[in-house]
């Protein structure tokens, strides 16, 4: 079973969709919240079984489904991908559990269910064309929960973010087809595969123009500035559900595949575009937190900070060394944990209250005390203090790029200023003062069902700040052969010297 | 001796997480007890490690567990007991321990009972990683860390406006400081490989002088955010809107000192570029007068004793900088007692007189409130540096250090701060203690505090009296085994005698001076007050102004701009491109109407384009499309 887990993990959830349909709607969600927790269950176990002293691919599988074109079904997971899956699986699990939706509910876990087996499929997925199919299947389940259960402007808001992304996605398909053909040019075979990908080294100028194909599709899925604007409206109109996994999984794909396939792809032009796109990284860090700041609904400022963190992750993983790398990977995690549970907590304030304007709140830590803790809690984790999950990440990620400039890390560094500034304020308005609001003085403080899903988030949020070892050393393994690979192909001596080698690969080869 | 380290370090988080626990629920004392006496071990664990170094004992190094590694970074959670961290667990311990003791009967009426205990023991958990650390991120743990602490403690009572503002100024501002602080640790990193103390600092003196001067830079402002240096101050004064045993304990005792801490821990690098540490000895004295300036005229008690601890830490920077380690961690320790004891006072005289911190409304109170008097009045005498309580060995060695290093406009500066101590903080005991009765018509009756509470502060009181003259000697031989020893004697016998009996009369005429304006009737001068100089001084120099007006108020508006510019610009430019196809489409949808006529018409028209295009492509193959499309592969 376990030769084949991978292929479990992403057809178990969709093949439980379809099986949903039969199911009757009164018992859909404790099907959803079994099956969930069967595939999570079966995500640590993959966790478990795997070889965290390997730094390349495990369970691989491979199967021709064109072998004319060299295109097959190739499925693997390294230190990377592996903590995103078992994200994945976890926030569908706990999104599931404690889906507050009434209306078409068995639609909304079949969606769910779906949307499981597509974020899977892009984390494992080692073939280009695979990985494409399942990058751009995971538009629709999101495209439906915005579109069916989402806000006021919940149309626009979907449609946007489906032709948004599907445009960028699609600038990255032509690159994906130039890369396969260049890779017929040097070999005279057709492959997909990203691992004989990796062996190819492209000349400069070619390794520039297909990182920019690249680029688009994963910038605006990121969201990078300035592509980022699809992000606002879509949390602002999606449920709480959809919020959590598009902030907590979904973003991650953009950033997971520019260390994916960008970065060992295209080390030259890696190096070529480190400081532009670090430019953008900066402006995505201070401009958009910003504009958090200048939010007046709660929901906005944590869909603005996302996009701030994420400039840090990006930063991170243009440091191109092994603390930069890892401290971005770190982060992605970092950032997923904590985005989705602050947008949890602000499904449970406007459930209550249908509203997320910070003016109707105001001195909620009176009232809902239990609520104010976990809410401060995560929020402290969001500006990055020590001892908590973020400050791994945002630290080793900058402390990666100062390396490479000392300038730009500082101005990236006043993430920790303008993060502190937003976040305070919006923590202010809505939990401290008096309560000047009668609706709010009968608000109920957080059930048990909202404290199940919230409880394992703080604890997670914490153990991991403490102790991130377990998920980081796996991480930095694979971060490391990455790193070397990128140092072993890159052609011109500047893209060698700003890319390191590694110290103990060295004193293997020597041996 | 790891078990006394681990349960001094551990103690106080395990209090805050049993009160913790009580959170939520009504007051109860035992939330309040149980924190208190686990300080107490902690208190004592302390003191068994000081004994042990005080014998001569080999500094504790303890590893606890790997916090973070990848590539060539190892964090480690390490810890260590040497000559200078215990002597800041001793300050830490003892001044929490005492204001644990008070806070019991301070915070008895709040409903945040254990709330408060619950904060207040994690920010001696803060305090103590920051001090007992052995690298530069865990101290930077320890740091962030007592900025929550403080940043709940300041905003403890969060219905008032001006708390939570405050609490957000304090978080803000130390924030800014704190990224120098990363940024110093970033390159400690990169240019020494290391991390911990001992590697990093054994590396440094090879390196460029340029690259430690840029980390000692970095690293000190850092510290002036935590010791709230200028510009960085302001927060320091806002904090006070905590409980009083908040700003007896973070706000003067401790946290505020950090910055001090960091400079004395880092000597090996500060040692290495005097320069720097000239620019930290001017600030130290140039805020050392600064603040009492601002104590002169204010009007609030609690600011009052907030600028002459800021003041206080500009003594510190003065000595530290100048490269007299040991006598800035000695003033530290002498300033950590006396200063807890003057706030504690003023948390009862606050308590007295109903949350009034007008001292203009007070007066006479030494009649009903005997024992806070002494105590106040002990406080404030050695805050002077009055022979031969505690201020006087540390403060007076600093204006030495200054004279014997040839530093005279420091000395000049804070010797003149010296005066403005001693009449600033009799001003404060004058109107509080003595003159005229100025409370009754409010009708405010004052009452003494609780006895416990009195007998908690005394400790505090032997230590302000003794803590100069009886623990000098022992403590310079232990912090020199690790610090620079340098003994600073001015060796001109006459110099020096003329030096100190001139200082102490100085001090006293100071003394005697503001006795003389406030201790009778308190007459207002309207003409001074309206004057350019009160009203400049009264307003803080107008930096609070400044700050709201050009910084706080220019960021919002930034920030309301930024969100225009990405609905208007960024945003309506996306939308455009959108537009422009769906537009296209709209425009162009009569192209397929169906009309045989107007189909035939297009197809005249495309068949001309195709035309034409195949003749542009025959006729003029250019070498650059030719030269793109074959790098691209197509031909």
């Amino acid at each position: 079973m376990l030769d084949h887990i991978l292929s479990i993990l992403i057809f178990f959830p969709a093949l439980a969709a379809v099986l949903g349909f039969i199911v009757h709607k009164d018992s859909m969600r404790a099907y959803g919240i079994i099956v969930a927790t069967v595939e999570f269950v079966l995500s640590l176990w993959l966790w478990y079984s795997f070889d965290a002293s390997i730094s390349g691919m495990q369970f691989m599988e491979q199967a021709n489904l064109i072998p004319a074109f060299g295109i097959s079904y190739l499925l693997g997971v390294d230190g990377i991908s592996l903590f995103i899956i078992i994200m994945a699986s976890f926030f569908t699990m706990l999104g599931i559990a404690t889906l507050t939706e009434t209306r078409r509910i068995k639609d909304l876990i079949i969606t769910l269910l779906f949307l499981q087996m597509t974020m899977i499929g892009v984390f494992a997925a080692l073939d280009a064309i695979l990985f494409y199919v399942f990058w751009e299947l995971s538009l629709v389940p999101m495209l439906l929960i915005i579109g069916i259960w989402g806000g006021p402007l919940r149309i626009y808001a979907s449609v946007k973010f489906f032709l948004y992304t599907f445009t960028g996605s699609l600038i990255m398909l032509v690159g994906m087809l130039f890369m396969a053909y260049f890779y017929f040019q040097a070999t005279g075979q057709w492959s997909f595969s990203l691992l004989e990908w990796y062996r190819l080294i492209l000349p400069e100028n070619i390794q520039a123009w297909l990182f920019v194909a690249f680029f688009f599709g994963f910038a605006i899925k990121v969201p990078m500035f300035p592509f980022h604007t699809w992000l606002p409206y879509a949390h602002g109109q999606a449920p709480t559900i959809g919020s959590v996994i598009l902030a907590a999984v979904l973003l991650k794909m953009g950033t997971y595949a520019f260390i994916r396939f960008s970065l060992p792809l295209f080390p030259d032009a890696s190096v070529f575009f480190m400081y532009p796109i670090a430019v953008l990284a900066i402006i995505m860090i201070i401009y958009t937190a910003m504009v958090a700041y200048a939010q007046k609904d709660i929901k906005q400022v944590v869909a603005y900070s996302s996009v701030s963190h994420m400039g840090v992750i990006i930063l991170g993983t243009f440091a191109l060394n092994v603390e930069g790398i890892t401290g971005s990977v770190f982060l992605m995690i970092a950032h997923g944990i904590v985005s989705g549970a602050l947008f949890l907590l602000v499904g449970v304030i406007y459930d209550r209250r249908h509203t997320k304007l910070m003016s109707e709140f105001g001195g909620l830590a009176h009232i809902m005390p239990k609520y104010a803790l976990i809410f401060g809690i995560m929020m402290m984790a969001a500006v990055g203090l020590p001892l908590t999950i973020n400050f791994v990440g945002e630290f080793l990620s900058l402390l990666g790029f100062y390396k490479q400039s000392h300038m730009m890390t500082l101005l990236a560094g006043t993430a920790i200023i303008v993060g502190a500034i937003y976040m305070l304020a919006a923590y202010k308005k809505a939990f401290f003062g008096n309560v000047t609001k009668d609706e709010n003085r009968n608000l109920k403080d957080l059930n048990k069902t909202e404290l199940l899903g919230l409880i394992p988030l703080t604890i997670i949020a914490i153990w991991l700040g403490v102790y991130p070892q377990p998920i980081l050393e796996p991480i930095n393994n694979s971060v490391e052969s990455v790193v070397q690979l990128m140092h072993d192909k890159a052609i011109s001596p500047e893209a060698k010297s700003v890319i390191p080698s590694i110290a103990k690969f060295e004193i293997q080869e020597a041996h | 001796m790891e078990f006394y380290l681990y349960t001094a370090l551990f103690a106080p988080i395990i209090g805050s997480l049993f009160a913790g626990l009580f959170g939520m629920s009504k007051k109860n004392i035992i939330a309040g007890l149980v924190p208190t006496a686990l300080l107490f071990v902690s208190f004592l664990a302390s003191l068994k490690l000081l004994i042990y170094i005080l014998g001569g004992g080999e500094p504790i190094h303890v590893e606890l567990m790997t916090w973070m590694a990848t590539g060539d970074l190892y964090v480690p959670y390490g810890f260590m007991v040497d000559q200078v961290s215990v002597t800041m667990m001793m300050v830490v311990t003892t001044v929490s321990t005492v204001v644990h003791v008070y806070s019991i009967g301070y915070m008895d009426h709040d409903k945040g009972f254990n709330r408060f205990f619950s904060y207040l023991s994690a920010f001696v958990f803060s305090m103590m990683v920051l001090v007992m650390s052995d690298n530069f991120l865990g101290l930077f743990i320890g740091w962030e860390g007592v900025g929550v602490c403080s940043w709940l403690l300041i905003g403890f009572w969060y219905h008032k406006e001006s708390a939570t503002w405050a609490a957000n100024e304090a978080f803000i501002m130390n924030r800014i400081a704190d990224l120098a602080m990363l940024i110093g640790i970033f390159l400690v990193y990169w240019n020494t490989g290391s991390i911990q103390y001992n590697e990093a600092f054994a590396a440094m003196p090879t390196l460029e002088n340029s690259v430690l001067t840029t980390i000692g830079i970095f690293l000190f402002i850092g510290a002036m955010g935590k010791s709230a240096q200028f510009p960085l101050h302001t927060w320091l004064a806002d904090a006070m809107e905590g409980p009083t045993p908040v700003s007896a304990l973070i706000h003067a005792a401790t946290m505020v000192t950090a910055g001090v801490y960091l400079v004395v821990r880092a000597y090996p690098l500060y040692d290495l570029i005097p320069d720097v540490g000239v620019f930290i000895a001017s600030l130290g004295a140039f805020v050392a007068m600064f603040a009492a300036t601002m104590a002169l005229v204010n009007r609030d008690m609690k600011r009052i004793i907030a600028y002459s601890t800021l003041s206080q830490l500009g003594y510190m920077f003065v000595a530290a900088g100048l490269g007299a380690y040991w006598v800035a961690l000695f003033h530290l320790m002498a300033h950590a007692f006396f200063k807890a004891l003057l706030f504690l006072g003023a948390g009862n005289v606050m308590h007295a007189m109903h949350d009034e911190l007008d001292p203009f409304k007070m007066g006479d109170l030494k009649t009903s409130m005997k024992w806070t008097w002494i105590l106040m009045t002990l406080a404030s005498v050695a805050l002077a540096g009055i022979y031969p309580l505690a201020g006087f060995f540390s403060k007076d060695l600093i204006l030495e250090v200054a004279f014997v290093e040839h530093h005279y406009i420091l000395y000049t500066v804070l010797l003149l701060t010296a005066g403005l101590t001693a009449f600033y903080s009799f001003r404060l005991v004058a109107l509080i203690f003595h003159g005229d009765d100025r409370h009754s018509e409010n009708g405010v009756h004052p009452h003494e505090a609780y006895r416990f509470m009195l007998w908690g502060m005394l400790p505090l009181g032997i230590l302000a009296v003794i803590a100069g003259m009886v623990f000098k000697t022992p403590y310079f031989e232990m912090v020199t085994q690790v610090l620079p020893a340098i003994e600073y004697h001015i060796h001109n016998h006459t110099v020096f005698w003329i030096m100190t009996i001139g200082t102490q009369l100085f001090v006293i005429a100071a003394i005697v001076y503001a006795y003389k304006k406030y201790a009778k009737a308190v007459k207002v001068d309207k003409k001074v007050e309206s004057g350019i100089l009160y009203q400049l001084l009264y307003n803080q120099y107008y930096i609070p102004q400044f700050y709201e007006e050009y910084f706080s108020k220019m960021y919002r508006e930034l920030s309301e701009m930024m969100w225009k510019i990405d609905l208007k610009i960024v945003d309506a430019s996306v939308d455009g491109v959108a537009n422009i196809f769906y537009n296209t489409g709209i425009k162009t949808h009569t192209m397929q109407n169906g009309n045989l006529s107007t189909m035939l018409r297009w197809m005249v028209v495309g068949t001309v384009v195709l035309l034409a295009l195949a003749a542009a492509f025959t006729l003029g193959q250019s070498e650059t499309v030719v030269e793109l499309l074959s790098e691209l592969g197509v031909i």
